[in-house]
Formats: C-alpha cells, structure tokens, sequence
C-alpha cells in the first residue's frame, strides 16, 4: 500500500467518522458542524484526485451557502431531539452488517472474480479538464438548469410572501 | 494524482455506502426537522462520493451529473429550509410530528 493509498485511506476514514458524529450527537448544532465536516472531507477527496471544479462548487455552493444555511437554521433550533426507536434495533443491525461483510469478503477471495475485476478496473488515470466541457450541449445544459433553479427560488419567494 | 483501481473505488463505494446508510439513520431516527435536513445534506454527500470513479471512464458527463446534483440538490435543500421557517411560523414548532400528511400542509 503506498502512501496516496493510505492516504485515501485516512481521508475516507475522518469522513466516516465525522458521518458517524451526526448520528451519535444529540445537539443540532454540533450535528450540523459534523455535516459539514463531512462535506468538506468529500470535497477534499475531490481534490485528492486532482479535479478541482468540482472542489470549488462544493466548497462554495455547497458547503459556503447550504451548509453555513443549515449550521444557523440548527444553531437557531438548538436542542437535543428524542430518539424514535429503541437502542436494541442495534443488534439486527450489527448482524445484518456482519453477513453482508462476510458475503462480500468470501466474494472478494473467489480468485477468477477478483482477477476479473482486478484487470477491468485497474490504473484508470482521470482525465478530466474544465476546457474540454466548455461545449455547446454542456452550455445548453447549464442554462436549463439556470433557468429550473430561478424558477425554483421564485416559487419559494412566492409560497413565502403568501405566507405572510 | 492516484489511479483508479480496484482498490481506490472499493474505498470510495464504501465511504459513500456508510455516509448513505448514516443519513437514512439519522433521517429515520429524529423527530426534528433539522435534523431531517442534515440528513439529507448527508445524502448528497454520498451521491457527490460515489461520482468519482465515473470521472476515470467519462469526465465530461461525470462533471455534468456533479454539475446538476449540487445545483439541484442546493434548491431542494433551499427549498426545505423555506418550509422549516414557514413551518415554524404556522405551527411554532419543528418536530416532525407535526407535520400535518399530504399536499400543501407543510
């Protein structure tokens, strides 16, 4: 394993377990910064792979105006929700993983299967440069989606401005 | 830059398998619409994980699809943060127990 290896390995590991932290914290605000650590980790493995577009859209859009949204909307409804089912659905859950686990385990260390996918999916490079997308059809299609999002926002503005 | 191999998008799947599964958990286990948000920032968080082994095969299409996902899914979390506030004014309340079933009852 070398060290890109490990370190993917680590990115994936904080982002699990900051996923996890939205789970077992019962405060909404702290559940909100989980969130958007976990974000901010799947942006970072974007650039891990060198595809930085992507890394800025979810930085700034995502996490910059829908995640600072969500942190002061639970900052604002800060208290710790009750929970809606009982802590023992744990154990079927913990059985459940544990076959799946070992099904996908037994399946991996079939060796002709493992040399299948070994040899379809091995040393893929990406690829990926913002030039090439800068064609017409891929404008077109960021102008509809423009257009579905302003529509969008002015019937929200809409429904709201009834409401009051 | 690492490559895409067997190895690299068994990582990616699986990150992106437990974010999801975290997320439904999260989503099914409150009473709280916020938290009902959160979780469905975590699920798009999932989607966003699991597009980039696509990156490896088709580029241009996989940055269109990240494309449209962030945008569309920033409206519809804009869209439920607008219904969280004018649910709150109606029923001075957040819990999603009183969520009233069906249509235009927020």
């Amino acid at each position: 394993m070398n060290v890109e290896m490990l370190l993917l390995v680590a990115l994936a590991g904080v982002t699990a377990l900051s996923t996890l932290g939205v789970l077992l914290t019962k405060d909404n605000f702290y559940a909100a910064m989980y969130m958007t650590l976990t974000l901010v980790m799947v942006a970072t493995i974007y650039a891990f792979f060198s595809i930085e577009p992507v890394f800025i859209l979810i930085v700034f859009v995502f996490i910059g105006a829908i995640g600072i949204v969500t942190v002061a909307i639970a900052a604002t409804y800060r208290h710790g929700p009750e929970r809606q089912f009982s802590v023992f659905w744990a154990i079927p859950i913990v059985v459940t993983a544990a076959v799946l686990c070992y099904s996908i385990y037994t399946y991996v260390l079939d060796v002709p299967v493992y040399t299948a996918l070994m040899t379809f999916t091995t040393h893929y490079s990406l690829k990926f440069s913002i030039e090439n997308f800068i064609t017409t059809e891929y404008l077109l299609l960021l102008l509809f989606m423009t257009s579905l999002a302003v529509l969008l926002m002015l019937s929200v503005v809409n429904i709201y401005r009834s409401e009051n | 830059m690492p490559a895409i191999d067997f190895m690299t998008v068994s990582i990616l799947y699986i990150t992106a398998i437990v974010i999801l599964l975290v997320g439904y958990l999260t989503a099914v286990s409150s009473k709280d619409i916020v938290r009902l948000l959160i979780a469905l920032e975590l699920m798009f968080g999932a989607v966003f994980m699991s597009l980039i082994p696509l990156f490896s095969v088709l580029p241009d299409p996989a940055f269109g699809v990240a494309l449209l996902t962030i945008f569309a899914s920033g409206g519809e979390l804009l869209v439920l943060t607008a219904a969280i506030v004018i649910h709150d004014r109606r029923k001075k309340s957040i819990l999603t127990s009183s969520v009233s079933i069906g249509g235009d009852n927020v």
